[in-house]
């Protein structure tokens, strides 16, 4: 449609201006033709009294006053000053009675013109005359021009005038619409919705922003019922955790236990610190799914990276693995979160480590390309099989090799990813490393 | 030291209790904020251990409450919630620690301690061993007069060892105070190993007395 994407606002106004203007098209040719239609029924009218006034004439003076009987050859013309009527009789070839009014030339001293011409025949002492009385039309054609050209005139300043009028009383109409519509625009988040009633008299837009309102309500509802749901999930599941825990570290104090015992109790305990590592992995991706993180830090992602080599440079050191950092020096910010941003640049960095043997190498390079910025994470380790490729950043997705856990982390980074509009990429190959690839698209 | 362990699952106070009752501190238990706030107000306490998500009470208002009468109680606030939010609201209303669960009691007990040694007894930060001193408040290690260099890891292992002298600490234990280990998924790592090694290296310029002894299976306990 051409129409289609643009302001209410817009629309309106070139609805308007375009009917208008149909309208002056309308008026400058359909008034003209009217009012010559009219002249003309008016001449019409005239010309028939002419020649009721002419045959009185002739009856009171006979035929005689205007031609010379005997002369056959001879006929009666006379015309005004200006051409702008005549009258002319003769002895018609024909012995029919006829009359009728038509529109068309006659030649005048040399001059063709426009005339409105009524003809009538008539038998006056058996004999046949022919009576013409024209009168001009120049004067309607000219007047038929100048109403044309006033018209437009008129009609262009009418339209100017109504477009504007127009324009600022849809504007002062549809203000309170805009301004729920900004009022939407702001929002992207549970936590930021306002209530504010716009002011207006128009009952449709006090029932779109009731309706609005009434929505946001429900979805808010929602979101903190979710909310409190994952938030009561963890304390259920974490604290029986947490009491176990605290009783093994209480049992493994006793001094009577066995050696072997106490290492029983401490697998255990490893085993605990899976399982809670899990279930805060769990919550984290349900906290994201439900949005409960505001993405409303502007982030430097250079920044991000650095803290994350720092934290995780021990890791680096003690597997001996050499880490080459060449970020581009033109940083890029992002509008996101700063905590799920660090996760997602921890848990790959994490995740190149752990999958790099002794005396490999890890490069963190970034470069901006077209309307992205773009960090690559590339390791020499031990690869990722094609076949498992597609899999990767799926939830424990299980590989019959047992080489690679992923676990939840690149999972975690995919729903990063997704909830901030990122895009990650990975090209692998078995023994020969992998390179993880993160798509910050640069806002217009 | 007196500490009030605010808890609403009597499992966990009691294990609480058991654990610092052995360290030598005298506890108090409430199992829902009426009573808390009823002892607070009566007793002094040094410590306040209190789960933020109890029945009956926001438990942050606990902390205004015993402020609002001067109790010069520090706070170490505990949530299973692990959300950014507790912690840092936990700090605005002036809580003094904050511990997610499932927490590590030895770690519990290492934050009462830091808070002491920061709060009351400066004297308690200097530790010695042979002609070693270690400094915690300033993070500094030194034999004689001669400044050891230390990396922050390090120093965070030989300090938690030094601390908890004559006790087996497993490397979760380790890994959990030097980690704080929320992405931590490595507690089995030789990560710990490492570090012990090269810490050893480093003392082993000076003395040849095995301070730092291997714990087959387990983890590590430092020997005075």
């Amino acid at each position: 449609m051409l129409l289609s994407n643009i302001k209410l606002r817009t629309q309106l106004a070139l609805i308007n201006a375009f009917s208008k203007i149909l309208i002056i098209i309308i008026a400058v040719f359909v008034l003209p033709l009217t009012v010559r239609e009219i002249s003309i029924q008016e001449m019409d009218k005239q010309l028939i009294d002419k020649l009721d006034q002419l045959y009185k004439l002739l009856e009171e003076n006979g035929i005689e006053h205007f031609i010379d009987v005997q002369d056959d050859a001879m006929g009666y013309g006379s015309y005004n000053i200006l051409k702008e009527e005549y009258v002319s009789i003769e002895v018609s070839p024909d012995t029919v009675l006829t009359e009728y009014i038509e529109s068309t030339q006659r030649l005048v001293d040399g001059e063709v013109l426009d005339y409105r011409i009524i003809s009538a025949t008539f038998e006056y002492e058996e004999y046949f005359y022919l009576i013409e009385i024209g009168k001009s039309t120049s004067a309607i054609t000219l007047f038929e021009k100048n109403l044309k050209k006033y018209t437009f005139i008129f009609l262009i300043f009418l339209l100017s005038l109504s477009v504007i009028f127009d324009l600022s009383v849809t504007q002062i109409l549809l203000r309170p619409f805009y301004q729920i519509i900004r009022k939407l625009k702001l929002i992207n988040h549970p936590s930021n919705f306002n209530y504010a009633v716009t002011k207006t008299n128009t009952s449709d837009f006090k029932y779109l922003e009731e309706s609005i309102h009434h929505l946001m309500r429900r979805i808010e509802d929602v979101f903190n019922e979710e909310r409190e749901y994952i938030g009561n999930i963890s304390h259920e599941i974490l604290t029986p955790i947490s009491i176990i825990k605290s009783k093994l570290e209480n049992f493994s104090d006793n001094t009577n236990l066995s050696h072997e015992d106490t290492i029983k109790i401490y697998e255990t305990k490893v085993t605990l610190g899976r399982l809670t590592k899990l279930v805060r992995s769990l919550l984290l991706l349900s906290r994201i799914e439900n949005k409960e993180y505001l993405l409303d830090e502007t982030i430097n992602i250079n920044q991000v990276a650095v803290n994350v080599i720092d934290e995780i440079k021990e890791r680096i050191e003690v597997k001996d693995i050499s880490l080459t950092e060449n970020l581009s020096e033109k940083e890029f910010t992002l509008f996101g979160n700063k905590e799920l941003i660090h996760i997602l640049m921890y848990n790959i960095l994490n995740n190149a480590i752990k999958y790099t043997p002794g005396n490999g190498s890890i490069e963190l390079s970034s470069k901006h390309i077209n309307n992205t910025y773009i960090i690559e994470i590339k390791d020499n380790g031990i690869g990722i099989a094609e076949k498992h490729l597609p899999y990767i950043f799926e939830r424990f997705k299980k590989f019959e090799s047992g080489t690679h856990n992923f676990g939840l982390g690149l999972a975690l980074a995919k729903t990063i990813c997704n909830y901030h509009q990122l895009e990650i990429q990975v090209e692998s190959k078995l023994g020969h490393g992998s390179t993880f690839t993160l798509i910050f698209p640069k806002k217009k | 030291m007196r500490i009030l362990i605010i808890e609403d699952e009597k499992a966990l106070a009691d294990e609480i209790e058991q654990f610092l009752s052995n360290a030598h501190y005298q506890c108090d238990k409430a199992y829902n904020g009426a009573i808390a706030s009823e002892l607070l107000a009566t007793n002094p306490y040094d410590f306040v251990l209190l789960d933020i998500g109890l029945p009956d009470y926001y438990g942050l208002d606990l902390i205004k409450e015993a402020k609002s009468y001067n109790a010069d109680a520090y706070f170490i606030v505990i949530t299973a919630k692990g959300e950014l939010n507790d912690k840092l609201k936990g700090f605005e209303y002036g809580a003094d620690d904050y511990l997610a669960k499932p927490f590590s009691l030895l770690e519990l007990h290492s934050r009462i301690q830091a808070i002491t040694r920061r709060k009351f007894d400066h004297s308690k930060a200097q530790i010695q061993f042979g002609k070693f001193t270690i400094d915690i408040n300033k993070r500094l290690f030194s034999h004689e007069n001669t400044n050891i260099d230390l990396t922050k890891k390090e120093f965070d292992i030989l300090s938690y060892l030094v601390l908890n002298k004559g006790r087996i600490l497993d490397r979760m234990q380790l890994t959990e105070h030097v980690w704080g280990g929320f992405y931590e998924e490595d507690y089995d790592s030789n990560y710990i190993d490492v570090h012990i090694k090269n810490i050893r290296k480093k003392i082993n310029q000076f003395d040849n007395q095995n301070w730092i002894k291997t714990v087959r299976g387990l983890g590590y306990k430092f020997d005075l």
